[in-house]
């Protein structure tokens, strides 16, 4: 009978033994396993957001053919628009480069726009990201900045061979520089604590006393570009409240962020160029 | 149907469990009832605990969940009279690290560094290092690991001073060390996306003294230091983990006197945190800072730009003042060398403290000098004789240069003989002879009576700290009471000129000129403004009209040539002309034995203008090489005369329009 007990709590005595190997291991190992990890189940991620791709594809099949004419018709109208604005922007961007080499102004750092779709979303109060389907193959690195039509969604926080982490702005761990459009003077923008299917909100600090801002009367926030990482006057959000903070010596608020935040499907990765003279490092 | 199973070695039926064979074994049963109190205890441990001390938790998580922090109110501005800052407040970005958060880190390094010793063999050699030594070197590595991060991000190339760590660590490791003070914009922007929102380095932000002016009013704004942030009344969270930032507290000067107007109203905010201590917006509690009430002061940033800068230029130490006649409100407040008070902020550093020793800044010259005011008190032994009726406006007395009195001759100020010289002509020149003989006539207790009848022997009270005390008016039974000795005629001679024992200080001096220019003895000085302030009105000098017209022509002789001895202010070649200004001015060189030698000290004294008088000025200068002939006239007047220009220029200047001041 005792030795049948003992046998009983084999399962324990298996799991201490993981355990207590898993707790000896030495850190490199644990490391490599623990990037393993993600390389091996990137492809269940992958291949779910492949399917869910098809799924959509269906859902459109089954459309009748006067919705896809109807669709195909503002499809053009929207394109016509577009190219408008493309030509416009050309002329913008001609503006520039003349108003740059007038005032001898050095050209800003390149970035290199890297589209990616979204794969997954990871939404919780403590932080908010999202998977994109690129990584480490499409040359992105960690710290880049991500944005999508509305502005900034975040920077890059891992990245895997094709898969990379995203931060969202909305998320707490999330903090960056902002200018209110028109002003030079730095704030503190950061992500707040959101509830999973609320609207994202960030909070600013650090707000010069004589901005005023309300719900009716709201300031776009773009970023600053001091810091190095985001390119200057990327729309953050829209600062809805500011109140005299605690320390008297400036304003703090809120700030309404884009809500399609949440329902992102497409993103694009800003790629830092290198400067000519540096090493091109080859793709695999 | 199952088959019945054959029985099993040991006897037992197989299939069936320990309970269902032995349902009403004893001892099962024992573990039956154990199990089932083990059960009941749980349940009413969970019930006492959930039911019964819910309060307890609800505390315990209260306190950690919350934080509170508490911050100083904004000092109130001091600004000058027409509302111009002269000191605010700027915010200040720092790095800061908080040690909390480091001791693991430190731990570790420590491990690591004795490893290495050993590794080393220095062990072995007697080289290993004391624990505090590896404690301190331990310290030291893993601030300057985050002083790197920091470096990194903003381009510098700091490095951790690893003795005043060992202070901090010492002294105030509850506080969080500072790793890089007074960021510009720019690269706290870059420290706020670059540092990771949990790292124990993070941005902080307070409030510093701020003087757009830099040195303007140095000694009469005076500076603060560190405080406390003050309590909240009624504010919650006592028991709460309190982040209380460092206030401010007035030090000297207006700051230092009026140090409960300026200090605001502490404010503070109680936030939820996540478990990594990130606040939660919005606050669950806040009570927002009060600002502190701003003070007006009576000096016009104008005209105490225009003396300093005219003070710097004699590169001497000096002191202007000037007041409102009518009112007596304190325009100038000048003082030379001073001081930056923007190197007070966020604290003064010991370099800059010693050369501010170094060149004896600290001492307020307007308030707390006293010199011996030299022929500028001849206005005085002028005002007291003709109040005693020993001296006559008319009458004449011959000056051949000097004059002897027992053993000893006395000269006139240049040495030069002045011929017949009237009450008019001994003040256009400082006839000295001519108040050797009339200080003779009157006696020393009447020029000692005549000078405390305008308090030139007693503090003025100006809302200022320190003003000094050591003034002096002599009298005979003062020298007897102090020396033991006599009184001596020599001595009559040295008072009835400003020379001798006789002590006053800038500040004095110009009020008493105000009051000679209002026909009064006494103009309280008051450095706080108050738009409705009456003018002053004290007993009068009771000179008659013909009396007080030659006292008056003699005094605006002095600003005339040819004989004038400030007629500088008439000579375009040296000063600019003050068109229209009529003024009335003493001039005096006082001298002082200094350890190096005889060293002169330059005076005047002025009112303007003469008919309607409104600013009084008062300017001493001290010499500062032996032997050097540091006048009145030709060092005190310039000053003198920046003021009264910037004055005019304000006078007639159409509203809304900025005075620009020209050096020269």
């Amino acid at each position: 009978m005792p030795f049948k007990r003992i046998s009983q709590a084999n399962p324990l005595l298996t799991l201490g033994l993981i355990v207590a190997a898993w707790l000896l291991l030495p850190t490199a190992v644990k490391t490599v396993a623990r990037a393993s990890f993600f390389e091996l189940t990137a492809p269940v991620t992958l291949a779910a957001s492949r399917v869910r791709d098809l799924q959509d594809f269906w859902a459109l099949r089954a459309r009748s053919r006067t919705e896809l004419i109807e669709a195909g018709r503002d499809l053009a109208r929207v394109n016509a628009s577009f190219e408008l604005a493309v030509q416009q922007n050309g002329e913008l961007r001609a503006e520039v480069a003349r108003l740059e080499e007038l005032l001898r102004l050095s050209p800003l750092r390149d970035h290199r726009l890297e589209h990616a779709r979204v794969a997954r979303r990871d939404f919780s109060g403590w932080w908010q990201r999202i998977v994109i389907r690129k990584g480490r193959d499409h040359e992105i690195p960690v710290g880049a900045p991500v944005v999508f039509s509305g502005g900034v969604v975040g920077r890059v926080s891992e990245v895997h061979a094709t898969t990379a982490v995203v931060e969202l702005i909305s998320s707490p761990t999330m903090r960056l520089a902002g200018v209110v459009e028109g002003d030079t003077r730095p704030i503190s923008f950061q992500g707040g604590v959101n509830p999973t299917l609320a609207p994202p909100r960030g909070v600013v600090e650090l707000m010069p006393l004589d901005i005023i801002a309300s719900p009716a009367v709201p300031k776009r926030l773009v970023t600053a570009g001091f810091g190095g990482v985001f390119p200057p006057g990327l729309t953050l959000g829209t600062i809805i409240r500011a109140d005299l903070a605690s320390d008297g010596l400036f304003k703090s608020g809120e700030v309404a962020l884009d809500p399609r935040l949440g329902t992102l499907t497409e993103v694009s990765v800003l790629v830092p160029v290198a400067p000519a003279s540096a090493p091109v490092r080859a793709t695999p | 149907m199952a088959a019945p199973s054959s029985p099993t070695p040991s006897g037992q039926a197989p299939g069936l469990t320990i309970e269902q064979r032995r349902a009403h074994d004893p001892r099962v049963t024992f573990f039956h009832v154990l199990v089932a109190l083990a059960l009941v205890v749980l349940a009413s441990g969970l019930a006492y605990q959930q039911l019964l001390k819910v309060d307890t938790h609800a505390e315990a998580e209260r306190v950690q969940n919350q934080r509170r922090i508490v911050h100083p109110g904004p000092r109130g501005q001091i600004l000058d009279r027409e509302g111009r800052v002269l000191a605010g407040n700027r915010p200040r970005f720092s790095v800061r690290l908080l040690l909390d958060a480091l001791r693991l880190e430190i731990r570790t390094e420590q491990i690591r560094i004795r490893r290495n010793y050993r590794q080393l063999d220095d062990a072995a050699a007697g080289d290993l290092p004391s624990a505090v030594q590896i404690l301190q070197i331990a310290r030291a590595t893993v601030v300057q690991r985050y002083l790197d991060q920091v470096n990194a991000l903003i381009g510098r190339e700091e490095k951790v001073d690893a003795r005043d760590l060992d202070r901090h660590f010492a002294r105030e490791l509850l506080l969080p060390y500072t790793l890089l003070d007074n960021l510009a914009p720019a690269e706290y922007a870059r420290l706020l996306e670059g540092l990771p929102v949990n790292s124990p380095a993070q941005v902080h932000t307070a409030s510093v003294r701020h003087h757009p002016h830099n040195s303007a009013a140095a000694h009469a704004l005076g500076y603060v230091g560190t405080g406390d942030a003050g309590e909240i009344e009624d504010f919650p969270g006592g028991d709460l983990r309190t982040f209380k930032m460092k206030g401010t507290v007035g030090r000297d000067g207006i700051e230092k006197r009026l140090d409960d107007q300026l200090q605001g109203e502490a404010g503070g905010a109680i936030f939820r945190v996540d478990p990594a201590g990130n606040r939660i917006h919005p606050p669950l509690q806040q009570v927002l800072p009060r600002a502190g009430q701003d003070v007006r002061l009576a000096l016009d940033l104008d005209l105490q730009l225009a003396a300093e800068a005219r003070l710097a230029e004699t590169e001497m130490a000096g002191a202007a003042v000037a007041l409102d006649v009518r009112t007596g409100e304190v325009l100038v407040l000048a003082s030379k060398p001073d001081y930056d008070l923007n190197t007070f902020s966020p604290r003064l550093s010991a370099a800059t403290a010693a050369d501010i020793t170094a060149r004896g800044a600290w001492f307020k010259r307007a308030i707390q000098g006293v010199y011996k005011p030299g022929s500028t008190f001849k206005v005085l032994t002028a005002v007291a004789g003709l109040r005693a009726g020993t001296l006559d406006p008319a009458a004449k007395i011959s000056c051949d240069g000097s004059m002897r009195v027992g053993t000893r001759s006395f000269s006139c100020h240049d040495g030069a003989a002045h011929g017949e010289v009237d009450l008019v002509t001994a003040i256009t020149k400082s006839c000295n002879v001519y108040f050797y003989r009339a200080g003779l006539e009157m006696g020393p207790e009447v020029i000692a009576r005549e000078a405390r009848r305008f308090h030139l022997d007693q503090p003025t009270g100006i809302e200022l700290p320190d003003e000094t005390r050591r003034m002096l008016i002599p009298d005979p039974a003062w020298k007897r009471r102090l020396t033991g000795e006599g009184w001596a005629s020599g001595d009559t001679v040295q008072l009835a000129i400003g020379q001798g024992f006789v002590d006053v200080t800038p500040l004095q001096m110009a009020c008493f000129a105000a009051s000679i220019a209002r026909d009064q003895v006494w103009t309280q000085p008051y450095l706080l403004h108050d738009p409705a302030r009456p003018p002053q009105r004290h007993e009068g000098t009771g000179l008659n009209p013909a009396q007080r017209a030659a006292l008056l022509q003699g005094m605006e002789q002095v600003t005339q040539r040819p004989h004038g001895t400030a007629r500088i202010f008439q000579d375009p070649r040296v000063l600019a002309p003050l068109p229209g200004l009529r003024l009335a001015a003493k001039t005096g060189t006082a001298q002082k034995q200094d350890p190096k030698g005889m060293i002169n000290f330059a005076w005047l004294i002025a009112f303007a203008p003469v008919d309607d008088p409104r600013i009084a000025v008062a300017v001493a200068i001290e010499g500062d090489t032996p032997g050097e002939e540091t006048g009145g006239g030709r060092y005190a007047t310039p000053v003198a005369h920046a003021i009264f220009k910037a004055w005019l220029e304000k006078r007639n200047r159409p509203p809304g329009l900025p005075v620009q001041f020209r050096n020269g």
